[in-house]
């Protein structure tokens, strides 16, 4: 009884899994010039979470990049990602779809 | 001894020698304090985001005590200094500062009595506006030049009194004086080091027959990371060791329009500190050590000021 209640629970645990992730839209990694230090992150990611059908939003420091991933039916456009950047301080430098 | 219509009581003369120490502390208590990440003791040139807050807590804890006058004076200054940045556009910053400061002043009469004057309240707020008028953005580094001019207001009260009488002006929380400001940072940032520079002026203006000397200022600010050694995916929180030093020059006072020469001089402070950056928050202390204190007659030497505080993103 034990087994088949951990197959069950497997079971659905993946299924949420899978169609929460393809129930996620398109993502768009952004190459932000200027970012070098993390309190400055947190606006850039508060411009583009406030980009209507915004997901998820991703910094990587390291490299100056944002992954930006939207809601199922739901696109991001470049003007909208540069403007989102500049309103927060900074420089759009690179705005590429990434491989769904 | 020099007496004037707001100084004529007999005890005031030797308490005219700590305006410096007591405007030093209004300087950095103001201008000084800002709320982007960076600098520990002034501005920065960094932006803050359109339609965000980011607001500043500092605490601070001044003592001087090294007294070239018979009078032996113990000055201590604790305050707690609040200050909230918007950002109207990306490039326009509005700032307002408000401190709280308890200011303790013992001192021998004379006589031989030693007798202790204090005061607390809201001191004077300030509000100012930065603006960004040269930014250059590359991969992992930016360099800005933003200019800034505000309004010293006279918030604090300046007609404080004790059991002695009204307490000297640089005692009082307030100045009773409208003082504008100004001036221009820079900033050089990159992912795992930041240079930053300042320079300012404050014209003091006169309010009670008193009148503070005006205040030039020109600050620089080293912050190297220390941790993370490697930076990986996400944003880690960096640990930033921070050195500063701070310029601080001051005319004399004047006293019914008469130069105080127990004022005004050229302080150099050394500051070592510390410094938590995350995405919303940032802790940070500091101790700033005078080097240099070449005052005005007898006015009172500085010993050290401790900062401490938090700034947060919303």
């Amino acid at each position: 009884m034990k087994t088949l209640g951990r197959i069950i629970l497997a079971v659905f645990t993946t299924t949420w899994i899978a169609t929460a992730a393809f129930a996620a839209g398109p993502s768009y990694r952004i190459e932000v010039a200027g970012l070098a230090c993390p309190f400055c992150a947190y606006g850039i990611e508060k411009e583009l979470n406030a980009i209507g059908g915004v997901e998820r939003v991703e910094t990587n420091i390291g490299d100056g990049t944002v992954i930006v991933t939207m809601k199922d039916g739901a696109a991001l456009d470049e003007a909208t990602a540069k403007q989102a950047v500049k309103d927060a301080g900074f420089t759009l430098n690179g705005f590429t779809q990434a491989a769904q | 001894m020099r007496r004037s219509k707001e100084y004529g009581e007999k005890i005031l003369t030797p308490l005219h020698s700590i305006t410096l120490a007591m405007v030093a502390l209004a300087a950095s208590a103001g201008v000084a304090t800002e709320v982007r990440a960076a600098p520990e003791t002034f501005n920065s040139a960094l932006p803050v985001s359109k339609g965000n807050f980011v607001f500043r807590q500092q605490f601070l804890d001044l003592k001087a005590s090294d007294d070239p006058s018979a009078a032996d004076r113990n000055l201590e200054v604790r305050g707690s200094i609040s200050v909230l940045g918007y950002g109207v556009t990306s490039d326009l910053a509005l700032f307002g500062i408000l401190p709280y400061l308890d200011k303790d002043l013992d001192l021998t009469m004379p006589a031989g009595q030693r007798i202790s004057r204090s005061t607390n309240g809201i001191g004077d707020a300030q509000i100012f506006a930065r603006y960004t008028v040269f930014q250059n953005d590359m991969r992992g580094s930016n360099f800005r030049i933003a200019p800034f001019a505000g309004l010293k207001l006279p918030t604090g009260a300046d007609n404080d009194r004790d059991s002695f009488g009204r307490l000297p002006q640089p005692l009082q929380p307030g100045s009773g004086s409208w003082d504008p400001f100004g001036g221009v940072v820079v900033t050089w940032q990159t992912l795992d080091y930041e240079i930053d520079a300042q320079a300012s002026y404050k014209a003091n203006t006169e309010a009670n027959g008193f009148e503070f000397g005006d205040e030039f200022r020109f600050d620089t600010s080293l912050q190297y990371r220390l941790l993370p050694r490697e930076l990986g995916p996400g944003v880690p929180g960096f640990l930033y060791g921070v050195i500063e030093a701070n310029l601080f020059h001051q005319a004399k006072n004047k006293i019914n329009g008469t130069k105080d020469p127990n004022s005004g001089g050229t302080k150099l402070y050394l500051s070592p500190g510390l410094q938590y950056v995350t995405r919303k928050w940032i802790a940070e202390a500091i101790v700033q050590i005078p080097v240099i204190q070449d005052l005005g007659g007898t006015a009172l030497e500085d010993d050290y000021a401790v900062r401490a505080g938090f700034r947060v993103n919303f």
